[in-house]
């Protein structure tokens, strides 16, 4: 067929990216689905079979590591809620507050994105700080901010507390760090609303809060869709921020943390491979289906 | 009314950037203090003197790592969007037949949890002996960024026009010249979004760093990990550090944000 | 120089659409050829095949005496004038007019040469440093076309390279592509949807509907004796009078009116597509036509002449071929107030005193009265 010719060399060009891509992506997702299955322990690769072994350890309450896991399934849900939730209301209203245009806009946005530049190691070493829950004269961080405005019922443990919602506090720097994100996401969906139509709107005698509700709001469900995956598999991949901000704590462990551990230093290889694979799972819960919409909008368009 | 809602427009968004830009106030303050005047109940007071000495004690600790940053930065932003760059060429204006089936493929290197690859990405990278040094280090980010430079290129050359393709093919290029002689010199404005944000990326990446540094090749995520977690080391030292360490990436952002924000834009697929 | 034969060609894209669907072709070496047709008829997909930027389904392009029909665009001596004119953004004028010569590798100091050749008959020396942008249209348009010049190649291909420009413009711009032609000479297939384009500026036209070759010939016999109910529709500008009428007995008649039938159709008897052009009438004159009265509707002044509009008493001919000519998606497109009688527009020279209302004797032609098939839509006479 001398029709190859035409697109070879493009195929040729881009093959090395995928080839390389199929295995540091795909084959090490295939070759941890597979150690999963084993038993190997103690930093000892073995490649039996131990079939769903390691995976009913993880959900058996009864056993230490079904035990942690419980915990972590518990925390990483909350932490989600709080940090996605937390995340989608208050870029949401930035965005809002922006969007008709406001003197020293760049500014604002400027100041609302700029800790997606920084590192989460660093921000977890100031916020561990903020959220230092010292009392008496050793009442400082946010605590101590709250006591000064006289809000002292807002003082808290933070993500010391034993509340068993430790890990909210964590949401904290978390929304800190990405809300300005969420914020352009809005920004972008709600900008590009065509003019055309507001000013339809108007002319048929809406007032501007009623042309947001019954124009751009309808047209924000793309984009909200979007932040909301976005957010969800970044919460469920986060480390860096909560292994700096107190790594051996089990009240805020989530199960990324869990797999580090006990693959890296308990040895449990077959373990950690299998709650790596969990996690796996749980991001393409949510990202296979946005990249299929992504995919066929764009392809419709 | 309306004056009163758009002061409190103003009121809310200045008490924004004050939540937003707490925790630099922290920092700096802390990292300008000198050592008596650190401790943990005094957080939020200003210096009484302007100290550099938290800078000075700790940057030795961290110079190093700061080196190793830079060489690990530099080359991957490079390489990853030349690499993109071919890719996002191919996948949008040369396209053979299944290439609009293996894009979402790759575009899912993107989001996936580098847990479910870490284990065999190690024992890989101590097989062929790259572990240790910052050669696997850079390797690891150049492969783990071809999905979104490729993305951001391929989103880019979407926009350009097929005729222009056509007039090169036409004119007797094939794929390579047409690359070289018609694509590459428009983009620019793609290189320097692709480029920042894998700067961006490797300079701020912990997990890959510390999985496969050993010491003297240590980013300085982790050497600033390893000041913040150590025992006894003084509040203003450890929040020089972490100024420190955010300077560079701070400053792109500063002097080049304008493309920072369409790397981040591209990320979430035309959402 | 080159001619170019197409024989039995057919593009078939994925998901079963035939754009393109066994044409056959033959432009004489240097001749300039126009294909024409509503949008979507499949003209610049078959120009894209001649260019080697579509595959062929089905069916052998030749270029010359060579068969192209599976060589790539790199490969073909052809060059090609587009519709955007795809100037690359960041190389100079010189660089553009000149890359093409450097993909063949054509040495520099003959490159130089010609490019300059070029951009002096172009007069475009004084803009050979700026880029695409800091151009106007004009000026983008001439660097385009002298881009497919420099090269020197067996045939130029142009896709609606006039679309982009404004009327005024577009005019004098046709003229200029004539002269062109007449100085090179080169083998050229043209492509527009506009058929005054193609009437005014090719040697010979080719009509296209829905991927099909109409009718290939001389703009005057397209014009005079067009072989059916489209190509007569969509050739001439105002369109030809349409409607429906029944021959018997050496006469067709319609509305009301009778008229001698064309030679053709003497001892016929059936229903058929009477066409008369709007340049077909004269005002009554004692010439021996056949005369009709009728009411002018409307009367459109143009200066030296006019275009008088009646109604008949007689339904609108509402066939697919006429949708298709006129560009409308079904009978609702083309009317902004739903109506189902014929009308008629003629032309007529302004000092015929005509005003709306005022009954007009008019004289028919009876040498150019046109019929056709009411299914097929094929000329009858």
């Amino acid at each position: 067929m001398r029709r190859i010719r035409r697109w070879a060399p493009g195929l040729l060009l881009v093959a090395p990216s995928l080839l390389v891509l199929g295995i540091f992506v795909y084959g090490f997702m295939g070759w941890t689905l597979r150690l999963s299955l084993t038993s190997s322990r103690r930093r000892d690769i073995n490649w039996d079979y131990v079939g769903a072994e390691n995976y009913r350890e993880l959900a058996d309450e009864t056993t230490l590591t079904g035990q942690r896991f419980a915990i972590d399934v518990k925390n990483i849900v909350i932490f989600t809620l709080a940090f996605v939730v937390g995340s989608l209301v208050v870029g949401f209203f930035l965005a809002l507050l922006l969007d008709r245009g406001v003197v020293g806009e760049s500014f604002f946005r400027g100041v609302y994105i700029f800790p997606m530049a920084i590192s989460f190691i660093a921000i977890a070493i100031v916020w561990r700080w903020l959220l230092n829950n010292g009392t008496g004269d050793q009442l400082t961080g946010l605590n101590k901010l709250f006591s000064l405005a006289g809000l002292d019922f807002l003082q808290s443990d933070w993500f010391k507390s034993d509340s068993g919602f430790a890990i909210a506090a964590v949401a904290l720097p978390a929304g800190w760090a990405l809300s300005g994100y969420v914020m352009a996401l809005f920004l972008a969906g709600m900008r590009g609303v065509p003019e055309d139509l507001r000013e339809a709107a108007r002319v048929d005698g809406a007032r501007e809060h009623q042309v947001f509700w019954h124009v751009v709001r309808p047209m924000l469900l793309p984009v909200t869709m979007s932040a909301l995956v976005i957010l969800v598999h970044i919460s469920l991949k986060t480390f860096d921020l909560i292994y700096a901000m107190d790594l051996k704590s089990l009240k805020i462990d989530t199960p990324a943390l869990f797999m580090w551990f006990t693959t890296f230093e308990g040895g449990f290889f077959g373990s950690g491979a299998a709650i790596a694979t969990l996690l796996l799972f749980g991001v393409s819960l949510v990202i296979i289906p946005y990249i299929w919409y992504s995919v066929r909008a764009e392809r419709r368009s | 009314m309306r004056a009163a809602l758009v002061v409190g427009k103003y009121v809310a968004l200045l008490a924004f950037v004050c939540f937003f830009l707490m925790p630099v106030y922290v920092m700096v303050i802390t990292a300008l203090k000198d050592p008596a005047q650190v401790s943990v109940a005094r957080m939020w007071d200003l210096p009484d003197t302007v100290s550099l000495d938290g800078f000075r004690a700790v940057w030795p600790k961290l110079q190093n790592g700061f080196v190793n940053s830079v060489l690990l930065a530099v080359p991957v932003s490079v390489v990853s969007a030349l690499l993109g760059a071919a890719n996002g060429f191919v996948l949008s204006k040369w396209r053979f037949p299944g290439a609009d089936f293996v894009f979402p493929l790759i575009l899912f290197g993107m989001f996936i949890p580098y847990q479910s690859v870490l284990i065999p990405m190690v024992q890989l990278m101590s097989t062929v002996g790259l572990q240790g040094g910052l050669d696997g280090l850079i390797l690891v980010h150049i492969i783990y960024g071809l999905p979104i430079t490729t993305l951001i290129f391929r989103s880019y050359f979407t926009g350009i026009s097929d005729e222009l393709i056509d007039a090169a093919k036409v004119d007797g290029a094939g794929m390579l010249r047409t690359f070289l002689y018609v694509a590459l010199p428009i983009a620019p404005p793609a290189f320097a979004v692709a480029m920042i944000w894998q700067f961006t990326s490797a300079w701020n990446d912990f997990l890959f760093g510390v999985m496969l540094t050993s010491t003297d090749y240590w980013p300085i995520t982790v050497a600033l990990n390893n000041i913040a977690g150590g025992q006894q080391v003084p509040f203003h030292q450890v929040m020089a550090s972490a100024l420190l360490a955010c300077v560079p990436t701070l400053l792109v952002y500063v002097l080049l944000g304008r493309f920072f924000m369409r790397g981040l834009m591209a990320g979430a697929l035309k959402g | 120089m080159a001619g170019i034969r197409l024989e039995r060609v057919t593009k078939r894209f994925r998901g079963g659409v035939v754009a393109v669907r066994d044409v056959d072709l033959d432009v004489a070496p240097g001749e300039f050829m126009v294909l024409v047709g509503p949008s979507g008829c499949g003209k610049s997909t078959l120009l894209r095949m001649i260019a080697g930027l579509e595959p062929v389904s089905g069916g052998r392009i030749f270029l010359g005496e060579k068969d192209v029909t599976d060589h790539l665009p790199q490969e073909r001596d052809v060059a090609m004038v587009f519709q955007s004119y795809a100037l690359y953004p960041r190389m100079s004028v010189r660089r553009n007019l000149g890359f093409g010569l450097r993909m063949r590798r054509t040495a520099r100091v003959e490159r130089e040469r010609r490019v300059a050749e070029v951009a002096s008959v172009l007069g475009l020396e004084h803009l050979l440093d700026r880029r695409p942008g800091a151009l106007s249209g004009g000026q983008r348009q001439r660097v385009a076309m002298g881009r497919a010049i420099v090269r020197e190649p067996k045939a130029f291909l142009m896709d609606e390279p006039l679309s982009n420009l404004d009327a005024k413009l577009r005019v004098s711009m046709r003229a200029q592509l004539s002269l062109l032609h007449q100085r090179l000479g080169t083998t050229t297939v043209y492509v527009t949807h506009d058929q005054v384009e193609a009437m005014t500026l090719g040697q010979r036209v080719a009509v296209l509907r829905d991927g099909t070759l109409q009718q290939y010939d001389t703009p005057q016999n397209l014009f005079r004796h067009p072989v059916n109910l489209f190509v007569a529709a969509f050739i001439g500008s105002p369109a030809m009078n349409l409607v429906h009428a029944s021959v018997s007995g050496g006469a067709v008649s319609f509305a009301g009116t009778r008229l001698p039938a064309p030679s053709a159709l003497s001892d016929v008897d059936r229903r058929v597509v009477l066409g008369i052009r709007p340049t077909g009438f004269s005002p009554s004159a004692d010439n021996g036509w056949p005369t009709l009265e009728v009411v002018p509707e409307i009367v459109e002044e143009l200066g030296d002449e006019r275009y008088v509009i009646f109604e008949l008493d007689a339904p609108r001919v509402d066939t697919e071929a006429v949708h298709a000519a006129l560009e409308a998606q079904s009978a609702d497109d083309a009317l902004l107030l739903p109506e189902n009688r014929a009308r008629f527009t003629v032309r007529l020279p302004a000092d015929v005193p005509v005003s709306v209302g005022e009954p007009l004797r008019l004289a028919v032609n009876p040498e150019r009265l046109y019929a056709f098939d009411q299914d097929t839509g094929a000329a009858l006479s």
